[in-house]
């Protein structure tokens, strides 16, 4: 594992930590991550935090995928500053396929774990169930169709424009590496890799009821 | 002490403003009902309300382009025209800079084609995405993203920095970013621009309530006079709020006619009749701008002060 996403494995075990308190109102995360703060590791002889543990289990396979995409994407030529749209098209469908091809037995839930899952979807059902819930949710599914048989490891279609994720939403789930993103396609909450267009994984049904 | 940024309607008694007539046009073009503006060719007179000054700073602002219509392309001759008399150096995009796929000949028929003349002319676009653009758009060199999904940049000329933002993915890190960016910038002028509209007047879209909480205390704090944004796809100019003029340019290319909610109280100046463009130029502490219609329409303009 390199440097950079041993550090990161820090980084996000620190944002989950936050992401359960942040729902009861404490510091952004980028000031808790940035701070490495103390006791985000609970020692051997406490109780550890069932719903930080899942979000760890999470984030660890999030960083599996990521060091498989890398590890695919560094053999590609890279994009540089000043890229060709020939190069971009190329490059993309190119990674795609190949994480594809690697994770051809990807199936939902591999990295949205069951214990994820619902940690996840408590996060949403906070935030959606303050006062500025309903508005959240409409910014969301602005311009958010949906997509008709939503795949796993599979692309996200060209035509289906990205729904857009407000700030408030953003602060309460766990920070990704760069080479992810959540959005929500309809009411899935889905993880992409936006270097690929691919879906890497989705949480069905994640707005609360 | 904070002052409101000021803006007047500018008028051919304006001392500073010179006009710039082309084909005979004047500097008050009466708005024109539908039927007329569709029977009109892209050619007819045009007129622009600017100073021209040789050490100003010329810009201009596009957002919602990327359709590939032939009306995008009108529109994009509308604006070399206007280049001809009124040389502008740099265009900011505000999203939405490609619709449906992205393959290399899309990057052709919805950006290359259409823009080439200015694209020739040496004019250089910055981009910020929206929700329908790929991230890979911003390692196109034609964007000048360099690389990056939210940057800042200085103009050339007069005390002007740019913050492009990706408004539809606005993490903790951006937000943190873009403070330390406008706390950092000795520039008079800070001007963000983006593709959600914290205002707007659309009935589809209209004002993002959720990215307004985060970022007009930013702005506010650190004397933003003037935002730039798209999504609502027609022009608006809303009426300052708490001191800041905010742009909707969400007109480049797929019109909403008759989008703007006329109750919503926040329309300065709009038209959702036609395609348009805006036009801007700064220089010391003042911006001129106007907004230019597919039809060479000059359909709003003014003059706004910043904020110290």
């Amino acid at each position: 594992m390199s440097d950079r996403i041993g550090r990161h494995v820090l980084a996000l075990i620190a944002v989950a930590s936050f992401s359960l308190s942040a729902c009861g109102g404490s510091a952004p995360p980028s000031q808790t991550a940035a701070q490495g703060t103390p006791g985000t590791q609970a020692p051997a002889d406490q109780p550890v935090n069932p719903d930080a543990k899942a979000l760890a289990g999470f984030l660890e396979r999030v960083n599996e995928y990521v060091v498989l995409h890398q590890k695919i994407e560094h053999a590609l030529p890279g994009l540089s500053k000043a890229t060709t749209p020939q190069e971009i098209d190329t490059h993309q469908r190119t990674l795609g396929q190949q994480i594809q091809s690697a994770r051809r037995e990807a199936k939902a839930g591999d990295i949205f774990i069951p214990e994820c899952q619902a940690v996840i979807k408590r996060l949403l059902a906070r935030v959606f169930g303050g006062p500025d819930g309903q508005a959240l949710k409409a910014s969301i599914m602005d311009e958010n169709p949906g997509i008709p048989n939503l795949t796993v490891n599979g692309r996200y279609p060209d035509t289906v424009p990205l729904s857009t994720i407000p700030p408030q939403v953003l602060q309460g789930l766990p920070k990704l590496p760069e080479e992810m993103e959540f959005r929500f396609v309809g009411n899935n909450l889905i993880l992409m890799d936006v270097h690929a267009h691919i879906i890497t994984d989705f949480i069905p049904n994640a707005f609360p009821q | 002490m904070q002052n409101g940024a000021m803006l007047t309607r500018c008028s051919t008694a304006a001392a500073l403003v010179v006009l710039l007539a082309i084909g005979g046009g004047s500097a008050t073009v009466p708005a024109l009902p539908v039927a007329a503006v569709e029977a009109q060719q892209p050619g007819a007179a045009l007129a622009l309300t600017l100073p021209n000054k040789g050490d100003s700073l010329k810009f201009a602002v596009l957002g919602d382009f990327g359709t590939g219509s032939k009306q995008q392309y009108q529109l994009a001759a509308q604006m070399k025209r206007v280049h001809d008399v009124f040389p502008y150096e740099l265009v900011a995009l505000v999203g939405d800079n490609l619709y449906g796929s992205e393959r290399p000949q899309d990057f052709r028929k919805k950006f290359e084609d259409p823009y080439k003349p200015l694209l020739d002319a040496g004019v250089k676009f910055y981009a910020s995405l929206g929700n329908h653009d790929a991230r890979e758009q911003r390692y196109y060199k034609l964007f000048n993203m360099d690389g990056k999904l939210y940057y800042s940049y200085k103009a050339s000329k007069q005390s002007v920095r740019f913050f492009a933002l990706e408004s539809t993915y606005l993490d903790p890190e951006q937000v943190a970013w873009f403070e330390k960016e406008l706390k950092d910038s000795n520039s008079d002028w800070k001007i963000p621009y983006f593709h959600h509209p914290p205002y707007s007047s659309g009935d589809r879209h209209g004002s993002d309530t959720r990215l307004r909480e985060v970022l007009e205390p930013l702005f506010i704090k650190h004397n933003v006079s003037v935002v730039l944004t798209g999504h609502d796809h027609f022009y608006e100019r809303v009426k300052p709020q708490k001191g800041i003029v905010y742009f909707v340019v969400g007109s480049g290319g797929q019109l909403r006619k008759g989008n703007i909610d006329k109750r919503s109280g926040l329309t300065a100046a709009g038209n959702d009749q036609d395609l348009a463009f805006m036009v801007a130029e700064i220089n010391g502490d003042e911006m001129w701008f106007n907004a230019v219609s597919r039809l060479g329409q000059v359909i709003d303009s003014g003059v706004i002060t910043r904020r110290k």
